[in-house]
């Protein structure tokens, strides 16, 4: 297959990363996207090492099973962009349209499931600033039994609300704005937009979406899993 | 859409430009009216930094008096004229914020890095034109909205352009919470906008250089800009975060700096500094760029040790991310991670002693022109190494016991910000003029300009060493509080004077600035006979740049070059090499 | 650069089941009772690196691009780990 001239580096121009410039620029953001979650990540961390005691254990206030399947869905949302890529790759536009269509809903999706889950942690009585006064956790954690198969909740989760809604808040935030690119991109493939020798912008999106599954990735693991 | 070179040839072929005037003027994509709009924006901000100065220089000078033209400021800052502390405060505050924020940063970036990228390294525009114009309209609205915090109610923020927690944290300790909400907002914003024009500078360095601009033929102020762009784009986001979590401690309740649930105040201190650090490489490490390129073309000679000056850009980049402890000795942090940050901090001053020297080298037994670029060079070079020495004394830290938040830091700041990048942005300002204009500023007012700001500047802020020295805290309200300041009242009121000539020197400049755009002498291609690729395009530079994309022969600063008869080889210029040891 | 041909595809639909399967042995070891608290922890955190680097080799092509993409890739984590590492210092130490 002819190998395009768009998809290379510039053309009258000294070599320079290898790549054409909307992927170096996108990856160049992916470095700086890498040091916002690190300052967030990095903040629980350490606030974890300074304050273990303000967190209960794994599965005791988050639910691990829901957010489990809303993981896998993120990760076949991840298959269904790189198939898209592969697709259009091969100038298959039907399937390029057909999956990304499948990655807007699967991701659209893991947003809602997100916001459902905020929802029954509200109503359960935990928010950023931790127990909500009065509520069910609230009373179970000041009297001190044993909750869900682990030892009684903590005296007071302010950090663990202050973490955890952050990070997954500003992941969310994430996936949303690439949903929202994901439908401009979308909307262009049905348009014809996209072929096999100009396919820059499904390659530059795909490239944020797995950056924003990969933190989920590690997200999910520490936040709900530790 | 034209990303290739070759499409924007098409582009710069068309002769007769059709755009309107918003889409020329107001949302251009081009590199060289972004970079102006820029340096308006800039310079008005530079100017509200200064009056914020001035007002504080007022408090500190003559405590308790007046201020001239007070009765225009409402009760809430300065009742009868006096300000008050809370006000004084914001003032602090404030200053430093704009001034680091809203002036520098984008006067060093913002404007050098969107106009002269492009230029110097043969490319007709950046890699993401429209991205570079968002990024501008998005650093005017995070501008407006700090400045709308002097306007809401409890004032603006407070706590120091460094904003500590949990002082910053939380209203019921500072007694502001709208503007210091709204600080937090404008910090995320203009990182947004800093963010983007970063990826832009980074992609544009890297891919579109013109054939024969080899990484060791680019000029030291584009390298400059390339290391400052990585620093912004990896720093900037840290403090994106931390501004986040100050936010929402201020606005959703959340713990992350306050004590009463295991928030960790000295959390905000490590995030901030891991971001402060690199910042401050950032305000320096253009102006190093500029001076570089000025001090050649003033000297007639190629910079001394090109490829030393390159390895300490990057050395000092480099270190930069592991020096950031040593704000912080006196917190309370890990003495041991203290000793560490001694150590590292007193090691990056060895590349910036490398500049120094190469700086130097390359004046010695020069052709000297002293043009007013080459003057503020200069004087960058002394002002910055006064500021590098305080820097030494600092970096140890049982001296910084005693001088920590003393005027001797205050000194230091000033030092290699005002003595250094102020006055190599005066410089890069006046030199890249004509390019932008199409005019020279008056070289007469730019002399006038130079040695009156350079004596006001050391008369304001060299005696601030010794104030810090003799004790004497950072931003307090009122000096004559403490007996043991008593003595040195003087001192503050002579600061104060100084501060007053030196910023209406600035009027000088402004004023050449403004009638120039209109009546300033037309300038040829290459009204300082310089090297770099920009000097062979007309002055102003035509939207496209270059008729076609050019090709670079040389090294970037061929002044006195045996090859030719004139004393300066452009850097696309074809020549016979003619045998010589001596010729590189 | 020459552009790589893509005859042959990264194989997409492996990666994935090794990622499931990822997950579900990490929620395994998460809720397991035998073992102690640390070793649980390094456990996941290695199986969570994992499923990132197979995210970012396969799916982010970082497998088949040049060495000068792969740099530029990974030069943010050395400050992650610094700043995380010495901050951990001020409550550990």
């Amino acid at each position: 297959m002819a190998h395009p001239a768009v998809m290379q580096p510039p053309a009258q121009a000294e070599p320079g990363a290898g790549v054409y410039n909307e992927k170096l620029g996108m990856w160049v953001f992916l470095g700086s996207e890498v040091m916002f979650f690190t300052a967030l990540i990095g903040a629980y961390i350490i606030l974890r090492f300074a304050q273990p005691g303000a967190w209960a254990l794994p599965g005791q206030i988050l639910n691990v099973p829901v957010t489990a399947v809303n993981t896998f869905l993120l990760i076949c949302s991840s298959v269904t962009m790189v198939k898209a890529f592969a697709a259009i790759q091969e100038g298959d536009q039907r399937m390029l349209r057909v999956w990304l269509l499948a990655t807007v809903i699967i991701g659209a999706t893991f947003v809602s499931v997100q916001v459902f889950e905020y929802m029954q942690l509200a109503h359960e009585g935990f928010l950023p600033g931790g127990y909500v006064a009065g509520s069910h956790l609230a009373e179970v954690a000041e009297s001190g039994v044993a909750y869900k198969g682990g030892p009684a909740l903590p005296e007071s989760v302010g950090l663990y609300g202050s973490t955890f809604y952050t990070m997954t808040g500003f992941h969310g935030f994430h996936v949303t704005m690439g949903v929202l690119s994901m439908i401009f991109v979308t909307v262009k493939a049905y348009r014809g937009g996209y072929t096999a020798q100009d396919h820059r912008g499904v390659e530059v999106i795909g490239l944020y979406w797995h950056f924003v599954d990969l933190v989920w990735i590690i997200l999910f693991t520490i936040v709900y899993l530790i | 859409m034209a990303t290739t070179a070759a499409a924007f040839d098409h582009v710069a072929h068309a002769h007769i430009d059709t755009r309107s005037f918003i889409k020329r003027y107001i949302f251009s994509t081009d590199h060289k009216i972004i970079g102006i709009q820029f340096l308006i924006m800039s310079l008005l901000f530079l100017g509200v930094g200064g009056l914020l100065a001035i007002m504080m220089r007022w408090q500190l000078g003559f405590p308790g008096a007046a201020l001239p033209a007070g009765g225009m400021f409402p009760e809430t800052m300065a009742p009868d004229g006096i300000m008050l502390p809370e006000f004084y405060n914001s003032l602090v505050t404030m200053h430093g914020t704009f001034m680091v924020f809203f002036a520098i940063m984008p006067l060093l970036v913002g404007v050098f890095a969107n106009f002269l990228i492009p230029l110097k390294i043969g490319a007709p525009d950046m890699a993401f034109p429209r991205i570079n114009m968002a990024s501008f309209w998005i650093a005017v609205p995070a501008g407006l909205i700090m400045l709308t915090s002097f306007a809401v109610e409890g004032g603006a923020a407070g706590a120091g352009w460094t904003m500590y927690a949990p002082l910053s944290a939380s209203a019921e300790y500072s007694g502001v919470s709208t503007g210091q909400m709204l600080w937090s907002a404008s910090i995320v914003v203009l990182g947004m906008a800093s963010i983007l024009g970063s990826m832009n500078y980074i992609t544009t360095v890297i891919n579109m250089r013109a054939p024969g601009m080899t990484w060791f033929r680019m000029p030291l102020s584009i390298w400059a800009l390339f290391i400052t762009a990585i620093l912004t784009i990896l720093a900037i986001p840290i403090l994106s975060g931390a501004a986040i979590m100050l936010l929402f401690d201020q606005l959703l309740g959340t713990h992350f700096f306050l004590p009463p649930q295991g928030g960790q105040p000295l959390l905000w201190q490590h995030l901030f500094w891991f971001f402060g650090h690199p910042e401050v490489y950032i305000l320096i490490l253009p102006a190093m760029g500029f001076v570089s390129d000025i001090i050649a073309n003033g000297s007639r000679k190629p910079i001394f040790g090109y490829h030393s000056m390159v390895f300490a850009i990057m050395g000092i980049g480099f270190l930069g991310w592991i020096v950031w402890g040593h704000h912080m000795f006196q917190s309370g942090m890990n003495p041991t991670l203290g000793t560490s940050f001694m150590i590292s901090t007193l090691l990056i001053a060895v590349p910036s002693a490398i500049k120094t020297f190469n700086w130097l080298g390359t004046t010695w037994r020069g052709n000297i022109r002293f043009h007013v670029p080459m003057l503020n060079a200069v004087a960058f070079v002394a002002m910055f190494v006064i500021g590098g020495l305080s820097g030494v004394f600092m970096a140890s830290t049982p001296v910084d016991i005693q001088i920590h938040d003393t005027y001797f830091i205050v000194a230091h700041i000033h030092y290699v910000l005002f003595g250094g990048s102020l006055f190599a942005l005066f410089g890069a300002i006046t030199f890249w003029y004509p390019k932008m204009f199409g005019r020279m500023m008056s070289e007469r007012w730019g002399k006038v300009h130079f040695i009156l700001t350079f004596i006001f500047y050391n008369l304001t802020f060299f005696p601030m060493h010794q104030l810090g020295l003799g004790g004497h805290m950072r931003r307090i309200y009122d000096p004559t509080e403490y007996e043991f300041l008593l003595p040195m009242q003087g001192i503050n009121r002579f600061i104060t004077v100084s501060a007053i000539l030196l910023f209406t020197t600035q009027f000088i400049f402004a004023a050449n600035f403004v009638i120039s755009w209109f009546k300033g002498k037309r300038a040829g291609n290459n009204p300082w006979q310089d090297t770099g690729l920009e000097w062979t395009t007309p002055s102003p530079a035509p939207h496209g740049n270059f008729p076609t994309t050019p090709t670079v022969y040389h090294a970037p600063y061929e002044f006195s070059s045996p090859h030719v008869a004139e004393d300066y080889l452009m850097q696309d210029r074809k020549v016979e090499r003619i045998a010589s040891p001596t010729a590189s | 650069m020459e552009p790589k041909p893509h005859a042959k595809h990264p194989p997409y639909v492996g990666i994935w089941v090794a990622l499931a399967v990822l997950t579900m042995l990490e929620i395994g070891v998460a809720f397991f009772q035998g073992w102690p608290k640390q070793l649980i922890i390094i456990l996941l955190v290695a199986l969570a690196l994992w499923k990132a680097l197979l995210v970012a080799l396969y799916y982010m092509h970082l497998r088949f691009e040049g060495n000068r993409l792969r740099i530029l890739a990974i030069a943010p984590l050395p400050l992650a780990v610094i700043l995380v590492i010495a901050v951990i210092t001020e409550y550990v130490w």
